[in-house]
């Protein structure tokens, strides 16, 4: 008996899966819009995953993958649990922050008082020189601004 | 110059910064606008169901326009890497 082939898409499938996972960890701190792809993906790897056992059951005397394909089915279903957590997580934690200052756009300014009272804006920020540690006054090159939880 | 913003009022800020030892000012927006007007708001996040702030940081050129920008908490590390090519 000729060697069954190999099926392609059960593999193909699991491989989408990962993919989809790790990029998704990868990216969202970056840009949060990258769920709708990774879901995407899950969704690709569904279908390759549906056809490929569709293609075992229809002939199975041609295609292997039986045991594969109940693993590597299972594996996905894994991966898009993780996903979900994962997602689901982010919304507890951080914002939707869609309308957040993109790359390329200006800060809104801001008047805020720290804890000595003193006054800050944005664009004292950034206008102000900063003195080094050897006392020579420069144009300051930029500012980092981090904003956090808070102290609980 | 790094400035951090948060909900806490300024008595919780200035624990956390003599705790903490931290030698950059940390700015109270108590009532949440400037988190707000950076689309950061987690409503209810916080302990007593407070309105908090999200982690996020923004790494802003002379001219305030972000050049880099992160959700989340991150390593010191990458705000130095990111600084260094302003």
């Amino acid at each position: 008996m000729a060697a069954k082939l190999w099926n392609w898409r059960l593999w193909a499938g699991l491989g989408l899966s990962v993919g989809a996972l790790a990029g998704y960890v990868f990216v969202v701190n970056e840009t949060r819009a990258v769920f709708w792809p990774a879901l995407l993906l899950f969704v690709a790897a569904a279908v390759l995953l549906v056809s490929g056992v569709q293609r075992r059951s229809r002939e199975p005397e041609l295609y292997r993958g039986k045991i594969a394909g109940r693993v590597l089915t299972t594996l996905s279903v894994v991966m898009l649990g993780l996903f979900g957590f994962v997602a689901y997580q982010v919304s507890r934690v951080f914002p939707d922050a869609k309308n957040a200052p993109q790359i390329g756009q200006r800060a809104p300014e801001f008047s805020l008082v720290d804890t000595n009272g003193k006054n800050f804006t944005l664009t004292q920020l950034l206008s102000n020189p900063i003195t080094n540690s050897s006392g020579v006054a420069r144009a300051t090159k930029g500012v980092l601004v981090v904003f956090y939880r808070g102290y609980w | 110059m790094a400035v951090a913003i948060s909900a806490d009022t300024n008595d919780e800020s200035r624990e956390l910064s003599r705790k903490a030892n931290l030698t950059f000012p940390l700015l109270s927006d108590r009532k949440a606008e400037v988190i707000r007007s950076f689309d950061l708001l987690v409503p209810k996040g916080g302990e007593d169901n407070r309105d908090i702030s999200g982690i996020a940081e923004f790494l802003l050129d002379s001219s305030g326009t972000v050049r880099w920008r992160h959700f989340g908490e991150t390593r010191a590390e990458r705000f130095v890497d990111e600084a260094k090519k302003l």
